[in-house]
């Protein structure tokens, strides 16, 4: 329990260091890149801006401060859990983000079920029957899934299943049937990789001592399949899911985009647009926030499936 | 013999590229019997063994007859021959840490094989795997609660041995048990094996390439050499009275070792 408290906190600390880089680099990013907030201001509210107006506003907003002091005040807002608002509506970045951020979630949970639904089944076919033709057929998904752009396929399954067949919603997120395509589309684009590492994976499982010791015992084919050598094979899927989790919620914003799902793929991309620094600021701290939390999981399920982890060996 | 347990007859193996890897053995293991099984590696011992338990890989090609209670072991259906295994026909292996599933607790694995042979609730097989551990004189209720790493290889090479003779098999293969064990943790592992035998009237089939342990343990022995069985009779037979020049090799060089053993002593590399 100590050691497990110990993972906890050393997590939290990267987290701490790891927000505080990374917002810095995207602070100082924002600052260097051409646009500028003051005058897509001054568009919106559609007047004749003098140069008075300008520096007024660069006053206002502080953005005549060295960069540092302006850093500093927005971590000393972060603290207080106050994301500044946003240059263009005006409204708290934090409720704005709160706001979408469920939808994105669902979106990328939804997004995990397709990718299990379809990887786990396929890499263990491929793996019991390495070389015969369900082996093929698990090689095939995978190649045309990598193959397959994900919001081509996107267009296509609206085109089938809502344009022409009629049967599933093409926007929206209204019923649970709004989940089915987005989440196909962004878990079959997942998929090929899970597959292909799953079938290797359970290849070299099914060939170690300790499943010929499980046959030797007499257990059940599938008993030894799904309770002994799976489990062991999942343990670099856990890893590529903990390395790939920044991708899936950087990724989830074109299906989003595309599917005009209510999220923060359209709140990211149009505050890029805008260049309303607090909203991109504010999206980039979430997102570090949840990669790292959910990498916190990951660290946890690998202590379920390896307990020798636990005890701070390494595997034999 | 009338009290023949196993036969095989005329068994040989082919690899996929059509190599012989077993050629023709024939052999015979009566009921309570220790009958080792000695050769160099390679020399086919443990093929024979994974034969007899149907465990081989598929590309393998097996031809004869192994007659288990007069029944052809490679006649029988998977799943006929799978629920032979552990429960008629149990195996200790060499690698003692892949005889366990790393990640799960010894004892789980001890109730998931007891009941896969046996229909008993899961408290009555908890009550027999703690039984058998005690018997191997292991701490049983830690062992049980343990993973495999957390415990030392002479307990897991032990909690094996408590788990496939919970099931008190009539056959015991033991694949080089004490290879990867220290010299007295492998005397207390074959004492132990021996007396369950008594206990149990099991025949044990002992693969060793170490003579000196063939010859203080079995009763009969059979010598292999690149896939046949070169010599095999009464273990005090094959001592004194060996024919074939494989066996006469293998037993000069563990003749040769006592006067090693003076020789040494006598500058004081030995304290025994």
């Amino acid at each position: 329990m100590k050691q497990f408290l110990l993972i906890i906190g050393s997590r939290m600390l990267q987290l701490i260091i790891m927000v505080l880089v990374l917002s810095f680099i995207t602070f100082l990013l924002m600052k260097i890149t051409p646009g500028d907030p003051i005058r897509t201001m001054l568009n919106v509210e559609d007047m004749a801006a003098t140069k008075a107006d300008e520096e007024r506003l660069m006053k206002e907003y502080k953005f005549d401060r060295p960069i540092l002091e302006q850093y500093g005040e927005w971590v000393i807002g972060v603290l207080q859990l106050d994301l500044g608002e946003s240059l263009i509506s005006k409204r708290p970045v934090l409720d704005m983000i709160l706001e979408k951020l469920p939808a994105t979630l669902s979106l990328s949970i939804g997004g995990l079920v397709v990718l299990f639904i379809i990887a786990v089944p396929m890499g263990v076919l491929g793996a019991v029957y390495e070389g015969r033709w369900p082996d093929y057929l698990s090689r095939w998904t995978a190649l045309t899934g990598a193959s397959i752009p994900s919001f081509w396929l996107g267009i296509m399954l609206i085109y089938v299943f809502s344009v022409q067949l009629n049967l599933l919603p093409v926007m929206g997120k209204a019923t649970l049937a709004h989940f089915i395509l987005p989440s196909v589309t962004l878990g079959v684009a997942m998929a090929p990789l899970y597959i292909r590492l799953l079938r290797e994976r359970l290849i070299a499982t099914l060939q170690s001592s300790y499943i010929e010791a499980a046959k030797a015992r007499g257990l059940g084919k599938k008993r030894i399949l799904f309770s002994h050598a799976l489990r062991g094979s999942l343990i670099p899927l856990v890893t590529m899911f903990g390395l790939s989790i920044g991708g899936l919620l950087g990724g989830v914003t074109v299906i989003e985009i595309l599917f005009s799902w209510p999220g923060m793929g359209e709140l990211i991309v149009n505050a890029v647009m805008s260049r309303d620094y607090p909203v991109i600021q504010g999206y980039i701290l979430i997102i570090g926030f949840l990669v790292v939390v959910s990498n916190l999981v990951v660290d946890i399920m690998y202590v379920i499936i390896n307990p020798q982890l636990y005890n701070g060996k390494e595997s034999m | 013999m009338s009290n023949s347990l196993l036969t095989v007859n005329n068994l040989t193996i082919e690899s996929r590229s059509g190599e012989p890897l077993l050629k023709g053995i024939n052999m015979e293991i009566g009921r309570g019997e220790m009958a080792a099984l000695i050769g160099e590696s390679g020399s086919g011992k443990s093929l024979t063994a994974r034969a007899i338990l149907g465990i081989l890989p598929d590309e393998m090609k097996v031809n004869g007859q192994i007659l288990y209670k007069g029944r052809d072991l490679l006649k029988l259906s998977e799943n006929e021959h799978r629920l032979l295994l552990g429960k008629e026909i149990g195996i200790i292996f060499q690698d003692y840490r892949g005889s366990f599933t790393p990640y799960i607790k010894i004892g789980q694995q001890m109730i998931e094989t007891i009941r896969t042979h046996q229909r008993i609730s899961k408290k009555a097989a908890k009550e027999a795997a703690l039984l058998v551990l005690r018997e191997t004189g292991l701490e049983s209720e830690r062992v049980y609660n343990s993973y495999p790493f957390q415990l030392s290889g002479g307990q897991v090479q032990r909690a094996a041995i408590s788990m496939t003779l919970a099931l008190r098999p009539n056959m015991l293969i033991c694949d080089e048990v004490t290879t990867a064990l220290d010299l007295m943790n492998g005397e207390k592992v074959l004492k132990y094996i021996d007396k369950a035998r008594r206990e149990t009237d099991c025949a044990v089939m002992m693969i060793t390439h170490d003579l000196a342990q063939a010859y203080k343990w079995s009763d009969r022995m059979h010598v292999m050499y690149q896939g046949a069985i070169v010599e095999d009779g009464p273990t005090e037979q094959i001592r004194f009275h060996h024919q074939h020049p494989y066996t006469r090799k293998l037993c000069s060089s563990l003749l040769s070792l006592p006067k090693e053993r003076k020789a040494s002593s006598a500058e004081g590399v030995y304290s025994i």
